[in-house]
């Protein structure tokens, strides 16, 4: 290493890794927020997130190209995707939680629906990268030696007005509370006359607009666009969500941050083809020393 | 009722997988056994579905037009052609039981596929067992084309192409810290290796690989490694990629160091790289075997054709897998036969006058050509003189 | 009530099935077995007798599988890593020591084990699907070892020309059907294994530790161990498959043994119906032969698979073939002549 840096650089390389890996860790966070309110609520893990979170950015792009302006765009993009995630919960999901099926035959519906979604933006828009918009850039901001983007500060802020919002949603509303209830005991909460299947389709749908601002930022940031966007993402946001503590909102923005700069500082010393597999290395150790994640809530029994 | 329902509709799908299987099958003897039919079918084959289905595509129009130009003139050997495409959505194991199901096809003369190198050489060995001519216009794996005498590459060796790039960053731009990124494929690593190799015996000119990173495909974020490469002074940059690492690559690190000089390869060159890069691929340098903005009248006459029909100017890879069905069908009509061996033979011999310009395969069923140094200007490619 | 008959109907038309099978359960077995070795002179065309290889090589993975998530409850995401090391552990001792195919293939098998036996530590704490998730990290690790480990694994370049198994000197090729054959005798090999292994001691704990662990706690069975045994033997078999897929493609690199393919392994056993034997042979013809049948769909067919699997889960969740055995449950030969006997003596009894 020290033959490639020379050694006042070395503290340059290290604090703007930091700063990459942060950028990279909120974009994560911002997905796996998703994860985290639809596990939180039915204990599931939901593989088509990935799907959807393309499914959205995709969608802003269709819009954008339509000459809609770049705020409507995103504006039905959010829109859209929520009720993409209540689709699936209602033609897929819910009939299986209706037959008491088992756990398993959940997460491989939600399997054939990535499968579903994934192919379909295929067929719809084409397998090449496609280019889009940067929405957020105002150019690089300096500190020192360090540089960030502008559109890196515009994720953190929104990742942030995003979790403290769903908290809020979460802790001072009565659908909130119809969540946590549905989430303690769902059989005991629907005999209180708690509609738990609006509550599920309500969950899945901040699940989905949770995807699309993920979606829209981040490829504001990437200005890259195809359907296979969300499965190495999607499988990294999720192992960032477990590593904070599934179910628990802030767990995921904590969890994204560690993914982030672990995967930065792993390009760093060992080689950016190292990174991938950084995240899931993190998760087993904390796993065996914390089996629910760093913030997790002990009892869960489901699949 | 339900439950009944389900257990027949189950056993009806067995039936209907395993009469599709039967099916399958007598249609292939029946095909087989007519071999009087009349058409002479090429295969074509990559991926037309999955993450790369954009080349594989580019590879059917290209191959659809030039049959029909073919077909217009009455086929070859008074016979029509017909072009037959298979997905093997660039996965070796795929590509090992398309090449399966192409060799038990026995009017298919030969295939123009597949994409990558890795599945081409799954693929490989099936056809050579079974004398089906192979024309692979992408792959570029040093060990290729000695995979068997029936397999040819109308693509040039990784060698000389990153020669040519390496000449560009050090003699046109005359720059000496060389940086490489290159992508963590099959591809990507034997070219990025060439190139370190080709660098090492110019060591004593001072030029000298400062950082090499290598990334993964499906992530779109490359600031790590360039960061690495920016602290490390490279002032240009190798990048080793399709145009979806090249153009993602150049924005993100014009952003650290606007200065930054970044060449390319030929498989970059395609207008997406122009739509994804923007302003950052202004002043990229690549070399490439074809150039759709040249003033060769055979070259302008294809490009204005395919833009008409398909709605975007061809990729290098496209039109070589346009030359290459060309290759084939001269050589059946040299050969004056459709008996395999003969057309390879011919095939081995060919001088072919195409839109890549003349193609010669040599000694090892591979190809030379002469490079034009192209570089982006104002949002367009622009032949450097 | 009109519910109530006809789910006695269909119960009946599931009894009628399985008893029909049980009787015939001979010339049934026998016949399917003439099928299959008569399979190579039917004139099927090299394609199609390579589906049938791919559908084997599918049911001694779903088989493998099976055992971890059929009969334990412990759902692996993450096979493809077992399968990777099988397929790589073999090859690489075939290629630079020049192991024939039976040595490299239980080489490759054993080194899966021993990965199984590293991967099941951690269930000693974790449940359900955090275990689930460990497995995924794992599938992933293993890829990138793979990818990285340059020297021994040739990394995204792969290992090429894989020789292909010879026995009595014959080299076995598709050509002349000898992979097809040899798939046969371990896809027997294997399910008898399971068979076995189901019906003994182990098999019983298993099965409890999946319906109930506390239950299996207090009845004295050490279920860590019997979940680390069910890794182990799973990761075993899906490692002696790897092998048999690596000399059969005869090219192998990281990618072949992606996320997906650990997806598409658990969807064959859920399809089939898990916890059953059957049900894995059918699941892997249907999985495998769907992409190969409906290539015609092109760009839709992955539109459609998808589609299948989700309707699958929707109408019949336990699978195609899996249902409880509806049977009488069959009496040990004592019980049985000692029940006459007092059949005999209560009728002696009436008649005085």
């Amino acid at each position: 290493m020290s033959g490639i840096l020379t050694r006042n650089c070395v503290a340059t390389v290290i604090i703007q890794q930091l700063f990459n890996g942060l950028a990279l860790g909120m974009a994560y966070a911002l997905i796996a927020v998703g994860y985290s309110l639809v596990f939180g609520i039915l204990r599931l893990i939901n593989f088509s997130h990935g799907a959807v979170y393309a499914f959205s950015a995709h969608i802003a792009l269709l819009f954008v190209g339509l000459n809609f302006g770049i705020i409507p765009a995103i504006i039905l993009s959010i829109v859209l995707t929520g009720i993409l995630g209540v689709l699936i919960d209602k033609t897929a999901l819910e009939p299986l939680r209706m037959n008491n099926s088992i756990p398993m035959a959940s997460l491989i519906t939600t399997i054939g629906m990535s499968n579903i979604i994934q192919n379909l933006l295929m067929i719809f828009f084409n397998t090449e990268r496609k280019s889009f918009p940067a929405f957020f850039d105002f150019g690089m901001i300096k500190f020192g030696s360090v540089q960030v983007n502008s559109t890196q500060v515009v994720m953190f802020v929104v990742s942030l007005i995003l979790l403290v919002f769903l908290t809020l949603i979460i802790n001072k509303t009565k659908l909130g509370l119809a969540m946590r209830a549905t989430e303690q005991n769902s059989k005991a909460a629907s005999l209180m006359g708690i509609n738990t299947n609006f509550v599920i389709s309500a969950t899945f749908f901040l699940g989905g607009a949770s995807a699309a601002i993920a979606g829209v930022l981040i490829s504001g940031y990437y200005q890259i666009v195809y359907p296979g966007m969300g499965f190495m993402v999607g499988l990294k946001a999720f192992a960032a969500a477990v590593l904070g503590g599934i179910g628990v909102l802030y767990g995921s923005v904590v969890g994204g941050l560690v993914v982030g700069v672990s995967e930065s500082y792993a390009a760093t010393f060992m080689g950016s083809s190292y990174r991938d597999s950084v995240a899931f290395i993190i998760l087993i150790l904390v796993l065996i020393i914390r089996p629910t994640g760093l913030f997790g809530k002990k009892d869960i029994k489901k699949v | 009722m339900k439950r009944k329902l389900s257990i027949i509709l189950t056993l009806a799908m067995v039936m209907g997988t395993f009469a599709g299987c039967a099916g399958k099958t007598s249609g292939t003897s029946s095909q087989s056994g007519g071999k009087a039919s009349g058409t002479i079918k090429i295969a074509v084959a990559g991926p037309m579905t999955g993450d790369n289905a954009e080349y594989g595509k580019g590879f059917v129009n290209a191959a659809n037009m030039m049959v029909e130009q073919w077909n217009a003139k009455d086929g070859v050997l008074g016979k029509k052609i017909e072009v037959v495409p298979y997905d093997d959505k660039n996965s070796g194991e795929e590509a090992a039981s398309i090449a399966q199901k192409i060799v038990s096809d026995k009017d298919i003369i030969g295939v123009i596929g597949h994409f990558a190198s890795g599945v081409s050489m799954a693929a490989a060995p099936t056809y050579q067992e079974n004398k089906v001519i192979e024309i692979s216009p992408s792959a570029s794996h040093p060990d290729y084309s000695g995979m068997g005498t029936y397999i040819f590459r109308n693509n040039t060796v990784i060698n000389v192409e990153a020669a040519a790039g390496l000449d560009m960053a050090i003699n046109d731009l005359g720059k000496k810290n060389i940086g490489i990124i290159s992508i963590k494929t099959d591809w990507g690593t034997s070219t990025s290796a060439i190139v370190k190799k080709l660098v090492t015996e110019k060591a004593s000119t001072g030029v000298k690989v400062v950082a090499h990173e290598e990334v993964m495909e499906g992530s779109d974020d490359y600031s790590p490694a360039i960061t690495k490469l920016n602290a490390a002074g490279a002032d240009v940059v190798i990048c080793v990629g399709m145009y979806n690492l090249v153009a993602p690559v150049s924005k993100q690190y014009k952003q650290v160091n606007p200065n930054i000089a970044v060449v390319g390869f030929s498989n970059a060159y395609s207008q997406q790289l122009l739509d994804l890069g923007g302003k950052a691929v202004e002043g990229l340098r690549f070399p490439v075997i074809f150039f759709s903005g040249s003033e060769n009248p055979k070259v302008k006459t294809y490009v204005d054709e395919y833009k008409k029909r398909f709605g975007s100017t061809p990729s290098a890879l496209t039109s070589q897998a346009y030359d290459s069905v060309g290759i084939l069908l001269e050589a059946i009509k040299t050969a004056g036969t459709t008996d395999r061996a003969k057309v390879r033979d011919a095939v081995a011999a060919i001088k072919y006058d195409g839109v890549t310009g003349n193609t010669v395969f040599n000694e090892k069923r591979d190809v030379q050509k002469s490079f034009v140094k192209v570089t982006v200007k104002d949002g367009k490619f622009v032949e450097i003189k | 009530m009109d519910k109530n008959l006809e789910k006695g109907k269909s119960k009946n038309f599931i009894l009628i099935l399985e008893s029909f099978i049980e009787k015939y359960k001979v010339p049934i077995a026998g016949v399917s077995a003439l099928i299959l070795l008569g399979l190579p002179f039917m004139g099927f065309s090299q394609y199609i007798m390579r589906i049938f290889i791919m559908i084997g090589i599918y049911s001694m993975l779903a088989l493998g599988l099976n055992i971890l998530t059929g009969y334990t409850g412990l759902v692996s995401l993450g096979h493809a890593g077992f399968y990777a090391i099988g397929a790589y552990t073999a090859s690489l001792l075939s290629l630079k020591l020049g192991a024939n195919f039976l040595v490299a293939a239980i080489g490759g098998a054993v080194l899966a084990a021993i990965c199984g036996l590293l991967v099941s530590l951690p269930t000693l704490r974790l449940k359900g699907t955090y275990l689930s998730i460990v497995t995924l990290g794992f599938g992933e690790i293993v890829k990138m070892i793979l990818i990285n480990w340059d020297k021994v694994t040739n990394g995204t370049l792969g290992l090429k020309n894989i020789p292909r198994p010879s026995m009595f000197g014959l080299k076995l090729t598709l050509v002349n059907n000898g992979m097809y054959y040899l798939m046969l005798v371990l896809v027997a090999l294997i399910t008898l294994l399971c068979t076995l292994l189901i019906k003994s001691k182990i098999g019983r704990a298993f099965m409890s530790i999946k319906e109930d662990e506390l239950a299996a706690i207090m009845m004295g069975i050490k279920t860590t161990r019997y979940k680390a045994l069910a890794f182990v033997i799973s990761a075993f078999i899906t490692g002696i498959t790897g092998a048999f897929y690596a000399s059969m493609i005869g090219f192998i690199e990281p990618n072949s043994f992606t996320f997906d393919i650990s997806t598409l392994i658990i969807s064959i056993v859920i399809f089939g119906g898990m916890g059953t034997i059957r049900g894995m042979f059918l699941g892997s013809a249907i999985l495998i032969a769907f992409p190969e049948v409906f290539r015609f769909l092109m760009d839709y067919r992955f539109v459609v698979y998808g589609l299948v699997l989700v309707l699958m889960m929707r109408f019949r969740p336990q699978g195609m073939l899996g249902w409880k055995s509806q049977m009488p449950y069959k009496l040990p030969k004592l019980v049985k002549e000692s029940l006459k006997k007092n059949n005999k003596d209560n009728l002696k009894t009436q008649q005085i």
